[in-house]
């Protein structure tokens, strides 16, 4: 498998997650993403640099496939919530916006490869097509969990453009940028609890009592 | 022990302290706990700024951690807020406590994330490694989400929720832009790892990417911008800092927007050697600067409630810092001035309406009256910090806005000028007619007011005399601290 398919695959599940109404498998398509995403050090990165790749491919794979899932899924059984019941934006025309937004990347990813960043176009756009979505599914979704999902994905992005575009990062600091995404999704996991007692749902756009 | 070592204690003694806080469960013992801390942690402090403030460049240890005039400052504001708000949380939480709003339980976890705050706002000031930095960031919005849903309400969990996601997704965009930074310096000849320290990164800023690192500044002041609580990106602000308890909107408006916009300078400083000083990121600091005081002004004007009028004022006051940097030259001197003033300024504010707010029972101001009468100190405190903010002379804060004013007049840019006397002069009319309001007339429902204990008359006198103090005479090792730090940031050091 080589790069470029993976990079298919990226914005692939990233379509899918616009037209998903069920949370369920939401995080297991966002689950499959990061499991996916575990792959790209070995692609990236210069042999030499293999026992650091195992590490951040094992790091990558143990929270992005199994434990952020887990968390979600959790927050799903105790909020007592199935789907996405009327999105603020429709399936179809969020799929339509998607396209729109396949196309921006592309082209966002053109401009920034012309002013020197030495990579491929295809792994630029869909680093920023899964960011854009990402922001989409956090404007566009009414669900608190949906948000995560939406977090997460634009993380996924990050992720995606850090290891292509910079790779060698030190290894302290990967760790803690993972350290934080595993403790911020914990953290809004345990935040939508709090919710879901409190109010009885999670819709994020009837939290709107604070104005002015 | 090497200074690396103390870099690490003060680091590590929060995480201590929070481990300690978790094991007690009698709240005075934790409160003792917690003083105890931040007493250790600002000598420690003390300790290490201390070269900094008498004149030394810098102080390096391990490569990662940097303390210059810039950090040295902002370090010293930290553990300075930081010990008067720990202190403040003793008193404040014991009123709760006796009235039964919170239990034991919910002051422990308090404690925790109170002493977790602390640790991840220090790692982003004495980080010298842009991507460490950006964690320590991140880690402030995580450790502070539950502090403003200390009490449990409908409310709270919404500004908790709004804060959270507005502050992980804008922090997220500043990580972008870090990487986009890094990629700017790719194929310099940096030594592996290196390349995300910000020495480094200065040293060779001429020889980046120009357009990358233009497009990674964008992506860093909208990110780390929403943090700071410039407008239009400060639409968690209010809400949070309305909701959380009031040792918590201390810390938040005293300092942890500056240390957001703390970030950004790093950057402007980055980009000002880059460009040339040609000013570019200076201008976008004044478009957003600008932004925001109209913004504040509007919301100044008609607001009702106490807690988010002060909010407003911390939108303004970041304008205000962010528009004196823009002007550069004599701004940037004064907006770090003014970052000093705002902060310990707005910490008294916020003391003084968490307990006028506890004495009332409310935070709309339409309720209350005769603050003066119904306890002169806290009464003496907002009304005092009230003129001070906004900018009667003369306290600090006129003195910094003045010097802004004189930036204007220099750097020609009278339209920024317009806009900034007409956005202060309207808040000055507006916030004073709202806090002569509360300060006057007869307490509608005379409660017993509780005596005022001794270390609320010192936390109260204390900062006024401090503030006027500074308006009126500056020391010369300050003036040349300040100079020094905005010669940094302008990129001639």
């Amino acid at each position: 498998m080589g790069l470029d398919t993976l990079f298919v695959f990226l914005v692939l599940t990233s379509l899918v997650l616009l037209g998903s109404s069920l949370l369920n498998s939401s995080i297991r398509v966002v689950a499959l993403q990061g499991a996916a995403l575990s792959v790209l050090p070995f692609l990236v990165m210069e042999s030499s640099w293999a026992g650091r790749a195992v590490f951040l491919a094992a790091l990558t794979m143990g929270l992005k496939g199994i434990v952020f899932p887990i968390l979600l899924n959790r927050s799903v059984r105790e909020a007592n919530v199935r789907r996405e019941m009327e999105p603020l934006v429709g399936y179809s025309l969020s799929l339509a916006l998607g396209i729109a937004l396949l196309i921006l990347a592309f082209w966002l990813a053109g401009r920034l490869h012309g002013i020197g960043v030495g990579i491929s176009t295809l792994s630029l756009a869909s680093a920023f097509f899964m960011m854009f979505i990402g922001l989409f599914l956090i404007i566009a979704r009414r669900k608190a969990l949906t948000q995560v999902l939406g977090f997460l994905v634009l993380e996924n992005g990050m992720y995606a453009f850090g290891l292509t575009v910079v790779g060698h990062i030190h290894w302290l600091v990967e760790l803690g940028v993972l350290l934080d995404v595993f403790v911020a999704v914990f953290i809004m996991g345990i935040a939508i609890d709090h919710i879901s007692r409190e109010f009885d749902h999670i819709n994020v756009d009837q939290l709107d009592q604070l104005k002015g | 022990m090497s200074v690396a070592h103390y870099f690490w204690i003060l680091l590590g003694l929060p995480l201590v302290g929070a481990l300690v806080c978790a094991l007690l469960s009698a709240p005075r013992a934790m409160f003792m706990t917690l003083i105890g801390m931040a007493v250790l942690e600002t000598a420690i402090g003390v300790f290490l700024v201390q070269g900094v403030f008498w004149g030394a460049q810098e102080s390096v240890a391990w490569g990662w951690f940097y303390l210059d005039a810039l950090s040295g400052y902002h370090l010293a504001i930290l553990l300075l807020i930081y010990l008067l708000s720990t202190v403040y949380a003793a008193g404040y939480f014991r009123h709760e406590l006796e009235a039964g709003l919170l239990r034991p339980g919910q002051i422990r976890r308090f404690g925790i994330l109170w002493c977790g705050a602390l640790s991840a706002m220090a790692l982003v000031i004495i980080s010298n490694n842009l991507g460490a930095m950006w964690i320590g960031m991140e880690a402030t919005t995580l450790m502070t989400a539950f502090l403003i849903c200390v009490h449990r309400t409908a409310a709270s969990l919404e500004a908790m929720w709004k804060y959270l996601l507005m502050c992980s997704v804008g922090v997220a965009c500043a990580f972008m832009g870090t990487l986009l930074a890094v990629a700017a310096a790719r194929g310099l000849p940096f030594s592996g790892s290196d390349v995300m320290l910000w020495t480094q990164m200065r040293a060779a800023a001429t020889q980046m990417n120009l357009p990358l690192l233009k497009l990674a500044f964008l992506f860093l002041l909208v990110g780390y911008g929403t943090k700071a609580g410039l407008a239009p990106l400060h639409n968690w602000l209010p809400d949070a800092h309305s909701q959380a308890p009031a040792p918590v909107s201390a810390l938040f408006s005293g300092f942890m927007l500056n240390t957001a916009f703390y970030c950004i300078l790093r950057y402007v400083a980055i980009i000002e050697i880059a460009t040339g000083g040609s000013g570019w990121s200076l201008h976008l600091l004044q478009f957003f600067g600008l932004i925001s005081i109209i913004v504040a002004t509007a919301f100044i004007l008609f607001q009702e409630d106490v807690k988010r009028l002060l909010a407003y004022h911390s939108v303004e006051h970041l304008g205000i810092i962010s528009l004196g940097v823009g002007l550069g030259g004599i701004g940037v001197f004064a907006a770090l001035f003014h970052v000093f003033n705002h902060s310990l300024c707005k910490t008294l504010a916020f003391f003084s309406a968490g307990r006028i707010g506890q004495i009332y029972g409310t935070h709309a101001m339409g309720q209350i009256r005769g603050t003066l009468k119904a306890h002169p100190v806290w009464g003496i405190g907002l009304f005092g910090s009230f003129l001070a903010l906004i900018g009667v002379a003369p306290f600090a804060l006129f003195m910094s806005e003045l010097q802004i004013v004189f930036a204007a007049m220099d750097g020609r840019a009278y339209v920024a000028l317009a806009f900034f006397l007409a956005g202060t002069g309207a808040i000055f009319m507006g916030a004073l007619k709202h806090a002569m309001a509360m300060a006057w007339g007869e307490p509608e429902h005379p409660t017993p007011a509780p005596d005022a204990g001794i270390m609320d008359i010192i936390l109260v006198a204390g900062s006024l005399f401090i503030l006027l103090a500074v308006g009126l005479w500056m020391p010369e090792w300050y003036r040349s601290l300040l100079l020094r730090a905005a010669h940094i940031v302008e990129g001639k050091l």
